[in-house]
C-alpha cells in the first residue's frame, strides 16, 4: 500500500503546472475553489492521474473530492482496493 | 468477447411499431446490439438486443412483485452501462416509466448534486431509484425520507424481488413512454413527458427522413443517456433501427477525446453525434502526428446539434481530420429539443453545413437577417448561423413576435412548433405546460430563429437561457445562489451571458451590493465565484453594481435583456479578459 505522503507528494507534482505562479499548495488546497480548475482541467488532472499511478478513478468519487486530501485518500482507496 | 455485428440477417425496419417494446422485440430477433468500452478502449460488455429483451423481461416481472401502480416513476442514475438500457426497457415491458438521472462529474459536487437529485426524485414523484452501487448513497442522502418503495443498485433488486408469472403488459401508445429531466434549470427541474406515439413518431422521422438509415450502419456514442440527444438519438433510434452501437461513457470521453475517433475507426462506424463542444474538444486535444491512426472514411452522418453550432468550429474539426478521411460533408446540421422528443428538422444529407451570411447589426437592430456577402462586406457586421435544413414530415413551424403574430421569411422570433413528436406537457408542472404549450397543440420552443424558406435557422437558444460550451445553464440558478448571501435580497441580482472578446459567450453575474467596504465586496465576489464553480462547474465574470442601478421593463420586471445591453455598451473586452480566464467548461448537460 502506497504511504499517504508518497502519494501526496506525487500529487503536488501533478497539480504544480495548474496552480497559478504564486500559489503554494497544501493538503487544504481545493481544487476547484482555490485553483480555479474548470472542468476540462480536471479531465486533464485525472487523465494524467490515471495514466500515472496506472489507475481507473471511478465515476463515484468526483463528487467527494474537494481538496487534495480528499484527492490523496481517494486514491489510496483505489490503489488499495482489488480490482 | 466479440462485438455485435454492423450487418443484420433482420430487413430493416424504420420505427414503424406502435411501443418502445415493440420495436425491442423485433431488433431482438435480429443480431445487432450494443457494446460497451472503457476509456482505455477496452470492450467490457456486449448485450445484443436479443438478450436486451430477455433480461429486461425478466427484470420487468422482478418489477411485478412490487406491485406499483401502472405508469409508476423509475428513477434511474443513468451511467453509461448495460444495466441502464435493461431497467429502461423493463420499465417499457413493465408499464412504468422510466426517469433517467444525471451523473454529477464536478468535484466537490456532493451536496449540490444530492440536492440535485432530491429536486428530481420530489418532482417526478419516484416509487422507486435505482443506481449502480457506487452513486446508492448519494440517492439514499437525497431520498431520506421519502419512503420509496425500493431504493438500492441493480443486484439489491434482483435479490429482493422475485420474477412472478402473470402476463408483462407493456406501455401502450397512449402512455408516458419516459420522463425526460435534461433541460431546464437544476433548482426549478421540468420533466418533460413524451408518449410512445410521441417519441415513435420522431424516430421513424428521424431514421427515414433525418439520418436515412440503410442496412449495414452503425452507431457510435459517448452522450449521456440523461440527454435527449443521448437517449433518444443514440439509444432508441438504435433499437428503433435495429442498429449495432458502440457506447464510451461521456467522462471517459472528456478525458480521452480521441477515444472517440478510435472506435470510430476500429468498428467503422457510420453515425456518430456530437453538440460543437465535442468536435472542438477534438480538434484541440490532437496531434498532426496521429491523424494516420485513424480512418474515419466510413463515417457517413457527423451529426451537430444541441447548442449554437459556430461553423469555425466545425471546420476546424474537418480540417484537422481530412487526413484521416474525414469528410466534411458528413456535418449534418439538426435543431431539437427534448420537449420535441428529440428532432424538429435536420439539414440535407451530404451536403456539410450551410451558413447564412447575414447583417450581424441590421439582425440585431430590427430582426431582419439581410444576406451579406462574406467576401466584400465588413468583417465586423457579418453574422453567420448555421442552416438547420426544413423540418421533419409531420411539423408545423411559425416564427412569431412577441404579439403573437406569424413573421414572413428572413424575418427574426420566437420558433413555434407543432408536431406529433411534442411533449403532452410538464409532468405535474400545468402552470409551465401552459406557458409552452397551447391547447391547440404550439410549442413556444423559447428559441429565436428565422426561415428562408421552410429551412429554418436558429439564432439564439432558449430565451435568457446562458450556454456555455454547449452547457444549459439557468439565469435563475445563477441569481439564487446570489440571492443566498446575506449581503443580497432577492431582485439584487441578474444573470445573462455576454460574448466575449473571442465570440464565445461569457457568464455575467450582476450583483447589486450594499457594502462599500472593498474587503468584504472582495470577499462576497470570491465567495459567489467558487459557489458558482461547485454548483455549476463554470466561471462567472461578478459585477457588483449599486442599489437601484438593474434595469426594469416597462412593467416594473428585472429585465436580463436591457442588463447585458448596458453590459456590453458599458465594457471593454480587454477590461475583461484580465478578470476572467475563458473557460473551459464540458458539454455534459446539454438538450
Amino acid at each position: 500500500m502506497p504511504s499517504y505522503d508518497s502519494v501526496l507528494k506525487e500529487i503536488y507534482e501533478v497539480l504544480q503546472p495548474f496552480a497559478k505562479e504564486d500559489q503554494s499548495l497544501s493538503e487544504e488546497t481545493e481544487l476547484v475553489t482555490d485553483l480555479g480548475l474548470d472542468s476540462i482541467q480536471v479531465m486533464e488532472l485525472l487523465l494524467q492521474i490515471e495514466d500515472r499511478f496506472d489507475v481507473s478513478i471511478p465515476l463515484n468519487i468526483m463528487p467527494d473530492v474537494r481538496t487534495i486530501k480528499d484527492l490523496v485518500l481517494q486514491l489510496i482507496a483505489i490503489v488499495t482496493r482489488p480490482q | 468477447m466479440v462485438t455485435t455485428p454492423s450487418d443484420n440477417k433482420l430487413p430493416l425496419r424504420a420505427a414503424d411499431f406502435a411501443t418502445l417494446a415493440e420495436a425491442l422485440d423485433y431488433a431482438a430477433e435480429g443480431d445487432t446490439g450494443c457494446n460497451f468500452y472503457t476509456g482505455k478502449g477496452e470492450l467490457y460488455a456486449v448485450l445484443p438486443y436479443a438478450e436486451l429483451r430477455e433480461q429486461a423481461q425478466a427484470l420487468a416481472r422482478r418489477f411485478h412483485s412490487l406491485g406499483l401502480e401502472r405508469g409508476s416513476r423509475v428513477a434511474l442514475i443513468a451511467e453509461t452501462h448495460p444495466d441502464f438500457l435493461r431497467f429502461f426497457f423493463a420499465c417499457q415491458y413493465a408499464g412504468l416509466a422510466p426517469v433517467p438521472l444525471p451523473i454529477s462529474i464536478n468535484l466537490g459536487s456532493h451536496k449540490a448534486y444530492v440536492r440535485q437529485l432530491r429536486d428530481l426524485l420530489v418532482s417526478c414523484q419516484a416509487a422507486v431509484a435505482i443506481a449502480p452501487s457506487g452513486f446508492v448513497p448519494f440517492l439514499e442522502e437525497a431520498a431520506a425520507t421519502m419512503g420509496l418503495r425500493f431504493l438500492g443498485d441493480p443486484e439489491t433488486f434482483i435479490g429482493e424481488f422475485p420474477e412472478q408469472a402473470a402476463a408483462l403488459y407493456p406501455l401502450q401508445s397512449q402512455e408516458v413512454a419516459y420522463l425526460q429531466y435534461t433541460s431546464g434549470s437544476t433548482r426549478f427541474p421540468r420533466g418533460v413527458m413524451i408518449t410512445q406515439q410521441a417519441v415513435l413518431n420522431n424516430l421513424a422521422s428521424i431514421i427515414q427522413d433525418g439520418v436515412k438509415v440503410r442496412p449495414g450502419d452503425r452507431g457510435m456514442s459517448w452522450l449521456p443517456f440523461y440527454h435527449d440527444m443521448g437517449l433518444v438519438g443514440c439509444l432508441l433510434v438504435p433499437v428503433a433501427a435495429q442498429l449495432s452501437m458502440d457506447y464510451l461513457s461521456t467522462r471517459e470521453f472528456a478525458m480521452r477525446p480521441r477515444q472517440w475517433l478510435a472506435l470510430l475507426t476500429q468498428n467503422r462506424a457510420t453515425i456518430s453525434f456530437s453538440p460543437p463542444f465535442g468536435y472542438e474538444l477534438c480538434a484541440r486535444r490532437l496531434r498532426p502526428e496521429e491523424m494516420a491512426k485513424f480512418d474515419l472514411s466510413a463515417w457517413r452522418v457527423a451529426g451537430v446539434g444541441a447548442e449554437m453550432i459556430r461553423p469555425e468550429t466545425l471546420a476546424r474539426f474537418a480540417q484537422v481530420l481530412a487526413p484521416s478521411g474525414f469528410d466534411s460533408k458528413a456535418f449534418l446540421a439538426c435543431y431539437g429539443m427534448a420537449e420535441c422528443s428529440l428532432a424538429v428538422s435536420f439539414a440535407p444529407l451530404n451536403e456539410g453545413l450551410g451558413v447564412d451570411y447575414v447583417d450581424g447589426d441590421y439582425l440585431a437592430a430590427r430582426r431582419k437577417a439581410i444576406p451579406l456577402d462574406p467576401s466584400t462586406a465588413q468583417a465586423g457586421r457579418i453574422s453567420s448561423f448555421v442552416n438547420c435544413g426544413a423540418p421533419l414530415p409531420g411539423y408545423e413551424v411559425a416564427i412569431r413576435d412577441e404579439q403573437g403574430r406569424t413573421l414572413p421569411e428572413r424575418h427574426s422570433g420566437i420558433i413555434y412548433v407543432k408536431s406529433p413528436s411534442v411533449m403532452s406537457g410538464y409532468f405535474n408542472d400545468p402552470g409551465e405546460t401552459r406557458r409552452v404549450l397551447s391547447p391547440d397543440g404550439w410549442l413556444n420552443t423559447g428559441d429565436i430563429g428565422y426561415r428562408i424558406g421552410s429551412k429554418l435557422i436558429v439564432t439564439g437558444r432558449q430565451k435568457d437561457m446562458i450556454i456555455i460550451n454547449g452547457r444549459n445553464i439557468w439565469p435563475q440558478d445563477l441569481e439564487y445562489l446570489a440571492e443566498q448571501q446575506p449581503e443580497i435580497r432577492p431582485g439584487d441580482a441578474l444573470a445573462f451571458a455576454a460574448p466575449g472578446p473571442d465570440g464565445a459567450d461569457l457568464t455575467i453575474l450582476v450583483v447589486q451590493c450594499r457594502e462599500t467596504d472593498a474587503g468584504k465586496r472582495a470577499d462576497l465576489m470570491a465567495r459567489l465565484q467558487g459557489l458558482i464553480r461547485e454548483e455549476l462547474g463554470i466561471d462567472c465574470f461578478i459585477e457588483l453594481v449599486s442599489l437601484h442601478t438593474l434595469p426594469r421593463t416597462s412593467s416594473g420586471k428585472l429585465s436580463r435583456s436591457k442588463a447585458r445591453q448596458n453590459f456590453i455598451d458599458a465594457h471593454r473586452w480587454e477590461a475583461m479578459v484580465q478578470r476572467t480566464r475563458p473557460a473551459g467548461e464540458l458539454n455534459l448537460r446539454v438538450g
